[in-house]
Formats: structure tokens, C-alpha cells, sequence
């Protein structure tokens, strides 16, 4: 019996935790770089890795050999979950702009939190703002006023779809375009 | 699977941190999808209704096959009804039945079903099972029993008794010229937890004492993982990991394939899982 991505998977599905470690000794190096590119940083990128073996040894039957190699599975699953953790960065980071702008309107902040709030809010519209109009766009919608898919399709005229793509597309160029620091600083 | 241009060094304690998270959300050795394993009664009942409707599909001249040892697939049959009145009689307490031995027990039976109509073994058959379950329903299932040298509880008897008329239907469907059949992965499930229960006696009786700490993987649904001690106890065993199909473990178990015919995944001594596999096989009854 030759030892295959099929038949690791199958032995997974049996409950055999030597399966896993097995697969975790041979991806993890390359799910861990995966997640690092997204992330830019190791805490969050060893948050990935653990979500994603989690989610191999729970769920095995959600790989189909058949579809690829395990490793490319896990580098996808990688990559969709950094990219996730980065997009509620971003969600988080603008709530938190959202947040200090209207405290700088309302109240005499600290001028520490000044600050800060003016430093993530200038690094969020920094990467936004490379963005090509359109994306830009649907990003300002969708992640500064709060607006769903659909609701952005509706205010731009455009079919909910071409909205999500616009947003995956815009999603896909933060995450390089986004320096470290933002998430580092947060 | 293999390395990646884009590797990176993962930082200390991230794999012992991954394996138990991992082990909390879902058990060692417990097998997904998850099912909910028959009792031994539906196990049995669930066997006896394959062979039924394997039976009632045969033609005249399969009846008259050659079947197992000097039997043909009649007398084969013939041998299941005195196993089932054996059975009973254990369930009734005859303490004789068990040192009795499984074939000169049930070879009158057997041989007496020459020369009847196929479908009059298949009644007698049928009536014997029904019996068998009957009296099987109105006993203790952990009550011990013995039976053709053979000492267990009546409800590790129930799910032997699964394994000899599914092998049993096998051995006919071969001589027939019928495609194997497999059990429902809820049956399967109580067969191979007594396949593995067994191993270490099957250890034992071949004269296995080495020990060994045997990881065993059996895929496919209705398989698992154990790990099963089998030898001499001792605080070193030697580590022996064993990878099979659930369905071609089971034909071991039932001796109907031998270790060099089933495709393993072993780590460890190839010498140690051959005994081990030879251990599984030598408890089978025919």
C-alpha cells in the first residue's frame, strides 16, 4: 500500500492522530509561508496554521484527492483564512477610525489616542487609496459606511456580483499593499 | 507530498499546539464521518437478511455447488441451522454445547439437508434465526456464555455470529458467481470492535508473545483507530503501526484471505505485523 494524499486522507477520516501529525510535519512549513505572505506576521500566521490543521483532522472528507494534492488544499485553506483574519483586521481598523474620528469631533481625545487614531486612519486610507477607483470605491462602501454586497451593487449600479468581485479583487491587493506595521501597530 | 520554494521554519510549540487542539475538537480514534454503530441483536438481524436475500436469489444448481470443506452450498445452509440450535441451546444453559465442536456439532444438520427442497432449508434456516433472536431478545446480553470452545458474552456472540453468516454468505456468493457483498458501515462497526477486542487472544493463541503496542487504522466506513497491546505486558513494547481496509481486515479476521493477500501500511518490524495480522485471522471459525 503506497502512502498517498487518498490514503492519508482516508486514515484521517479513520481517527489516526499519527495521520495528522504526519501531515503536519510535512505542510506546516509550507501552510505557516502561506499564511506569512498574507500576514506579514507570526502570531497570526501560527493562528492560521492551527485553524487550518484543525480543520483537516475534523473535517478530512472536505479534501477530495481527486481535486489536487493535500498540500495545495491546506495552502488554499491557508490563504482564505489569513485573508479572512486580514479582512476583519480591516473591518476592525476602520470601526476603530470610524470611532476616534467621530470622539475627535465630539470630545477632547488624549493626544496619545489622537495619535493613534490619526496614524490608523491615514494607513487604511494610504492603502485604500491605491486602489483603482472602481475597487476603491466598493471598499469605501462596504468597509467605511458599512454597506452589504448588495446594498454596494445597489449604490453603484452594478450587479451584486461584479460588487463581490470588485471587493475580492480590492481584498487581494491590501493584503500586499498594506504595510506590516498596520497590523503590528494594532 | 513534498517541500515547498516558499517554506518556512514553524516556531517551536506550534505542532504540540496544533495536535491537541486538534485532538479536542475531535477524539483520537474516533472516525468521521461518525455513525451510530448497530446493537449486536441489529447486527445479527442485519446479516441474517442479507443472507436471506442472497439465498432466495440462488438457482436450482447453485444449491448444489460445492461449497465449504465436503458441504455444498445446502449443506452449508444446513451446517447454519445447527449452529443456530447450538446457539440456542448455549443461550439455554446447556453447559455441554460448550466444549462442543463447531463442525462435528452441526454436521448431522448439515448432511440431513440432502436430498430436501432448497426451499425447505431455507425455512428451516430462517425459523432457526427468528429462534435464535427470539430467545436472544429475552436473555442478558453481558451474561457469559460458551459455546464450541468458546467463552464470551452472549452479545460478542451475537456479533460473531454476524461475521459467520456474512462470511458464510461470501463463501456462497463465490460459488455462485455473485459479486461480494459488504456490510452497512453500522454493522461493520461492531465487527471490527470485536475483531480488534480479540486480537489480543488471537496474540495468544498463536503463540505471540512479544509485546507489542499495535496502532491499528483500519479506513473506509465503519473503520477506526485502536490501539491494541498485544504479547507479554511490559513498559517497552515494540511500535507497531498497521494500515488496512476495514472490509479486507475483516476477511482476515474470518480467515478467508490471508496477511500476504491484504495491502497494509506498516511501520515498524514487517515481521511484527505479520504475526500480528496471522493473530487477527486465527480465531476464525468455519
Amino acid at each position: 500500500m503506497e502512502p498517498t494524499d487518498a490514503l492519508l486522507a482516508a486514515r484521517l477520516a479513520a481517527g489516526d492522530d499519527h495521520a495528522l501529525a504526519e501531515a503536519f510535519d510535512h505542510l506546516a512549513p509550507t501552510v505557516y509561508g502561506a499564511a506569512l505572505r498574507v500576514l506579514g506576521e507570526g502570531s497570526a500566521a501560527q493562528d492560521v496554521v492551527q485553524d487550518v490543521f484543525v480543520e483537516l483532522w475534523s473535517h478530512p472528507d472536505r479534501f477530495d484527492p481527486a481535486a489536487g494534492t493535500l498540500g495545495t488544499y491546506l495552502n488554499l485553506l491557508a490563504r482564505h483564512r489569513a485573508v479572512d483574519l486580514l479582512r476583519s483586521e480591516l473591518r476592525r481598523l476602520a470601526r476603530q477610525a470610524r470611532h476616534h474620528r467621530l470622539t475627535l469631533d465630539g470630545h477632547d481625545p488624549s493626544p496619545g489616542d489622537a495619535v493613534a487614531a490619526a496614524d490608523t486612519a491615514d494607513a487604511v486610507r494610504a492603502a485604500v487609496s491605491l486602489l483603482p477607483d472602481d475597487q476603491r470605491q466598493a471598499v469605501e462602501l462596504a468597509y467605511f459606511q458599512g454597506l452589504s454586497y448588495r446594498e454596494v451593487a445597489l449604490a453603484t449600479g452594478i450587479p451584486e456580483g461584479t460588487a463581490k468581485s470588485r471587493l475580492r479583487l480590492a481584498l487581494a491587493k491590501l493584503e500586499t499593499v498594506l504595510d506590516r506595521q498596520l497590523l503590528e501597530s494594532s | 507530498m513534498t517541500a515547498h520554494r516558499h517554506d518556512q521554519d514553524v516556531p517551536t510549540g506550534l505542532r504540540e499546539r496544533v495536535m491537541t487542539a486538534s485532538r479536542q475538537a475531535r477524539p483520537a480514534g474516533l472516525a468521521v464521518p461518525e455513525i451510530t454503530p448497530d446493537s449486536p441483536m441489529e447486527a445479527f438481524s442485519s446479516a441474517a437478511d442479507a443472507f436471506y436475500d442472497m439465498l432466495i436469489t440462488l438457482s436450482a444448481e447453485d444449491w448444489h455447488r460445492p461449497a465449504l470443506r465436503d458441504l455444498d452450498v445446502q449443506g452449508l445452509v444446513g451446517h447454519l441451522v445447527g449452529v443456530e440450535r447450538d446457539v440456542q441451546r448455549c443461550i439455554a444453559g446447556d453447559e455441554a454445547i460448550g466444549s462442543a465442536n463447531h463442525v462435528e456439532s452441526t454436521q448431522p444438520v448439515a448432511l440431513a439437508q440432502e436430498g430436501r427442497a432448497p426451499a425447505t432449508t431455507t425455512a428451516a434456516w430462517r425459523e432457526a434465526v427468528d429462534r435464535t433472536l427470539a430467545m436472544a431478545s429475552e436473555a442478558d446480553l453481558d451474561a457469559n456464555v460458551a459455546i464450541h470452545g468458546v467463552a464470551l458474552r452472549l452479545r460478542d456472540l451475537l456479533v460473531a455470529r454476524t461475521f459467520e453468516l456474512w462470511t458464510h454468505e461470501n463463501d456462497i456468493r463465490v460459488v455462485a458467481g455473485l459479486a461480494p457483498s459488504v456490510p452497512e458501515p453500522s454493522t461493520l462497526r461492531p465487527m471490527t470492535e470485536l475483531a480488534t477486542a480479540l486480537l489480543p487472544f488471537g496474540a495468544a493463541f498463536t503463540d505471540l508473545h512479544e509485546p507489542i503496542s499495535v496502532h491499528l487504522v483500519l479506513t473506509g466506513a465503519g473503520g477506526g483507530t485502536w490501539d491494541v497491546a498485544v504479547g507479554e505486558p511490559s513498559p517497552e513494547p515494540a511500535e507497531l503501526g498497521i494500515v488496512t481496509d476495514v472490509v479486507g481486515f475483516c476477511r482476515l479476521f474470518a480467515n478467508r484471505i490471508s496477511p500476504a493477500d491484504l495491502e497494509v501500511l506498516v511501520t515498524g518490524d514487517p515481521g511484527h505485523a505479520t504475526s500480528v495480522l496471522t493473530a487477527a485471522a486465527a480465531l476464525a471459525l468455519d
